[in-house]
């Protein structure tokens, strides 16, 4: 057979190639979960090392989760925007390298998405909050109890006034927009006298559970209670800000979001909620802050963040602050000394400690509310890796189960070797030795596409498995192909050897042109599809390639030493 | 001599078209009444497509759907679409899906939560959470129409190139016509429409593809030996019946690996085999029945082969 020679070496090379790439997955698939934990322990390099070369699960298989975050740009200007997503993908690998997962996916994908995909995490509330936390750590000072009361208080009349108001819309709207923090009180007398009158003609009416129209066509929900809506709901006892109940929180978000309330609100002072919810007495309470809009320090001067536990036992983050950082901090300290602090993070309220001597350069954030070790030690991570430059939001969230993932891989192996087995049968059955031959073809197009997606370290995925079955099927087709041909031209009389030059020929026109077809779907799938359309389409792509090479070379080999025989097993 | 299904057969194809162009419009009806109501998002859509919250678990003690429901919908999720999984190896798994306002995902703690607080003494165990930004569905969908409206014209090009243009207009048309025959019928049966369907949809137009080039490079092949426009259609009924047991063949080895995973493969593949089930028998249809005869059609319309004749 002369011209053989370098196909055969061809095959057995592409053969050793696969194997040889394929030996570290069939390496780590073949261990034991306790040899898996014992490599993983004694020798944690080669274990990485391992996993690295290995064709990986997709998370549709082994479990975990994958989130697709959307940076907004929109409050950056163009030249802080240009870099902000790859900024922001190097902090997140930051934080998730910290949280310690194995084989973190972070990318970016189109203008400004970032995909992160964490393998097999048990956590993923946690992990999330990790992730989409934009940790602008921001030191502000609080109002004083004093201003903040009166404003409450001027709030409540102009509740009051709206509540009373069912028809007519009159006096409500005069509160104009204060300025200065000065013209506070003034316009707060000017304000009650208004008021005094509708507010006493309410009270006259019976309580009714109906919903009350004000005078701009808004609605009042009936629970809002008639007198001093606002103040009745806040308790201002336990320390800085106000406590509301649980329960309160949606009606006084309500209130506050008015814009006849919000018009109230001074310009440089801002209403801040606490980080999370405590319980006082028996009560989930949670608090309310009147914050001043000035920023005196931010967390980009921290140079280390470490999650402790103060004399109380309560989890706090010692930091560590720049030069830069100590002086203002120091500044800010000795100027506001028996003051309160407001810590923020992402514009929620840490807490609120107050100050009680001047701070250089090192300082600790107690953390608010129910707050454990563990939430220490995140906001610690998030310190440390610093904030985003912009704001994240959590567009797409995939949990998988990692039990429902071992279900789908069992179940969807099973399935494979078992109609692989079926395919085997029928081709042994209806084409004998020559099915057998299509049947080691199959085999080496699998081993050959396994191989190319080691080399390519590609990610299994059920997408990418139903790729793999379309083009072992196109493999199978493409040698019923052949043989039927094979089998005409013996009926019409050919010899073995011509009836085989003859088949091969005229069915490959068939089997290129059906393959090229099929590599024009997965071309234009892989470049304009996204996600688990790639995936799919990469291993069609590479599946089909293989296919028409098993199909042209392998089986050819075969075929042509048979042409010598006198009679063809087809 | 070989084991043989069918020997040579003389079936005249072509005769039976216009029967079949009856069978044809009601897939094409259907698949556009379908596609009309994905677009308008009427349609059985995944989470991927429309946005929205998808939480699968399961619980350790039997309930009820309509338990379930009541507490969902008590705590504001009167949409939400509770579906009871049977076939797991947990007996009370449920995928309950519930929809999302333009820019908010943060449903599934809420869902979760809210069964911890309804079912105290009956654990949830969770299997999986979706969430899909509103925003992101709408990109997906666009994105999978182009990816498609593109593949479509490259293999158009292809076709024409390679054999003729009267060839690869047909070709598609045919293609087009089981792409929306399948669709059709899941919308039909009510099988949610997601990216492994879609995938599936699309490996099935790869298939129905090859299958129409095997048909039309025997017709090419024949039509070089026959001159005479009488033959026309003779010859490619005689090309159909020749590429017949390989259709016959191919179609009953990919049909019986695809049995095997509807009914083994578990829950993940099983509508994934099943459209490519449906897909490949509607496939190998519309090959010998609408890509064959409509070439036939516009050749008898305005000859170009036979012209001199």
């Amino acid at each position: 057979m002369q011209g053989q020679g370098w196909k055969i070496g061809l095959i057995a090379f592409l053969l050793a190639g696969s194997l040889w790439y394929l030996y570290p997955t069939i390496d780590l698939y073949m261990m034991t979960p306790a040899q898996r934990e014992d490599m993983a322990k004694n020798d944690p390099q080669a274990w990485i090392k391992l996993q690295q070369q290995a064709i990986k699960l997709g998370l549709d298989l082994r479990g975990g989760m994958r989130l697709v975050l959307q940076v907004d740009k929109s409050t950056l200007n163009p030249d802080e925007a240009s870099d902000a997503v790859e900024r922001a993908r190097e902090i997140l690998r930051n934080r998730v390298d910290q949280f310690g997962v194995a084989e973190p996916v972070i990318a970016i994908q189109g203008g400004d998405r970032i995909v992160v995909e964490l393998p097999g995490i048990s956590d993923p509330d946690r992990a999330r909050e990790l992730i989409g936390q934009t940790a602008l750590l921001e030191f502000k000072l609080l109002e004083s109890q004093e201003l903040s009361s009166i404003l409450i208080e001027r709030i409540d009349r102009t509740l009051e006034a709206a509540a009373g108001l069912d028809t007519a819309g009159t006096s409500v709207d005069t509160a104009a927009t204060p300025t200065e923090r000065g013209e506070l009180e003034a316009l707060f007398g000017a304000d009650s006298a208004d008021t005094g009158s509708s507010s006493t003609g309410e009270t006259t009416a019976p309580a009714s559970p109906e919903l009350t129209r004000t005078d701009t066509g808004e609605v009042l929900p009936p629970q809002i209670p008639r007198e001093s809506p606002m103040s009745s709901l806040l308790d201002p006892s336990g320390g800085y800000g106000w406590m509301v109940a649980e329960d309160e929180v949606p009606l006084v978000k309500l209130m506050l979001a008015r814009p006849d309330v919000q018009r109230l609100v001074p310009p440089d002072v801002e209403f801040a909620w606490g980080t999370r919810s405590e319980f006082v007495g028996g009560l989930e309470v949670e608090r309310l802050y009147l914050v001043k809009k000035q920023v005196e320090l931010e967390g980009k001067f921290l140079t280390d963040a470490k999650p402790s536990f103060d004399q109380f036992r309560k989890p706090i983050v010692s930091f560590q602050l720049t030069r830069e950082g100590g002086r203002k901090f120091a500044r800010l300290t000795g100027a506001n000394i028996n003051k309160a602090l407001a810590i923020v993070l992402d514009g929620r309220v840490e807490s609120s400690p107050e100050i009680q001597s001047r701070i250089q350069d090192r300082g600790q954030i107690t953390m608010g509310g129910t707050a454990t070790y563990e939430d220490a030690n995140d906001l610690s991570i998030v310190l440390r890796a610093g904030a985003l430059p912009a704001p994240v939001t959590v567009i797409e969230n995939n949990v998988i189960g990692p039990s429902l993932g071992q279900d789908s891989i069992n179940r969807g192996v099973s399935a494979s070797l078992l109609g692989l087995a079926a395919v085997f049968l029928i081709m042994l059955l209806y084409y004998r030795l020559s099915g057998l031959i299509a049947n080691v073809g199959l085999l080496f197009n699998g081993v050959f596409l396994l191989g190319v997606m080691a080399v390519l370290h590609a990610t299994l995925t059920m997408p990418g498995i139903a790729g793999f079955i379309l083009s072992l099927g196109m493999s199978v087709d493409a040698n019923v192909l052949i043989f039927e041909r094979i089998r005409e031209e013996m009926r019409a009389g050919k010899s073995v050897r011509n009836a085989i030059d003859a088949g091969y020929d005229r069915a490959m026109s068939a089997i290129i042109d059906s393959h090229v077809t099929t590599m024009i779907t997965a071309l234009a799938l892989f470049i304009f599809g996204t996600g688990p359309i790639k995936g799919f389409a990469v291993t069609l792509l590479w599946g089909v390639a293989i296919s028409l090479f098993t199909a042209v070379v392998v089986t050819r080999v075969v075929f042509d030493f048979r042409k010598s025989y006198k009679t063809l097993s087809i | 001599m070989p084991f043989r299904i069918i020997g040579d057969t003389n079936i005249d194809f072509i005769g039976m078209r216009r029967p079949a162009y009856i069978i044809s419009a009601i897939f094409v009806i259907l698949g556009l009444f379908a596609a009309t109501m994905m677009i308008v998002g009427k349609a059985n859509l995944g989470i991927q497509f429309t946005g929205g919250t998808m939480v699968e678990g399961y619980f350790d003690q039997p309930i009820e759907v309509s338990e379930l429901r009541d507490a969902l919908a008590r705590g504001g999720f009167e949409d939400a679409e509770i579906v009871h999984i049977s076939g797991r190896s947990q007996p009370y798994t449920f995928l309950i899906r519930v929809k999302v306002a333009e820019g908010e995902t943060q449903k599934a703690q809420s869902v979760v939560d809210l069964i911890k607080q309804y079912f105290p003494n009956n654990t949830f165990n969770l299997d999986s959470v979706h969430e899909v930004g509103a925003a992101v569905g709408k990109d997906l969908k666009t994105d999978t129409l182009i990816a498609v409206a593109l593949s479509l014209l490259g293999i158009l090009v292809y076709i024409a190139i390679r054999f003729d243009f009267r060839f690869g207009v047909s070709a598609t048309i045919a293609t087009f016509h089981d792409v929306l025959a399948v669709i059709g019928i899941f919308y039909v049966m009510n099988v949610e429409i997601n990216v492994l369907l879609i995938s599936a949809i699309l490996t099935l137009a790869g298939y129905s593809l090859t299958d129409k080039v095997t048909v039309y490079d025997r017709i090419r092949e024949n039509l070089k030996k026959f001159h005479r426009k009488a033959d026309f259609v003779p010859a490619i009924n005689r090309s159909i019946n020749e590429v017949l047991s390989r259709t016959i063949m191919t179609g009953t080895t990919v049909l019986a690996c695809l049995i095997i995973l509807v009914f083994v493969g578990g829950p993940v593949l099983r509508d994934f085999a099943l459209a490519l089930l449906v897909g490949i028998v509607i496939g190998t249809y519309s090959s010998v029945f609408v890509a064959a005869p409509l070439y036939v059609e516009w050749e008898e319309k305005s000859p170009k082969r036979f012209r001199s004749q």
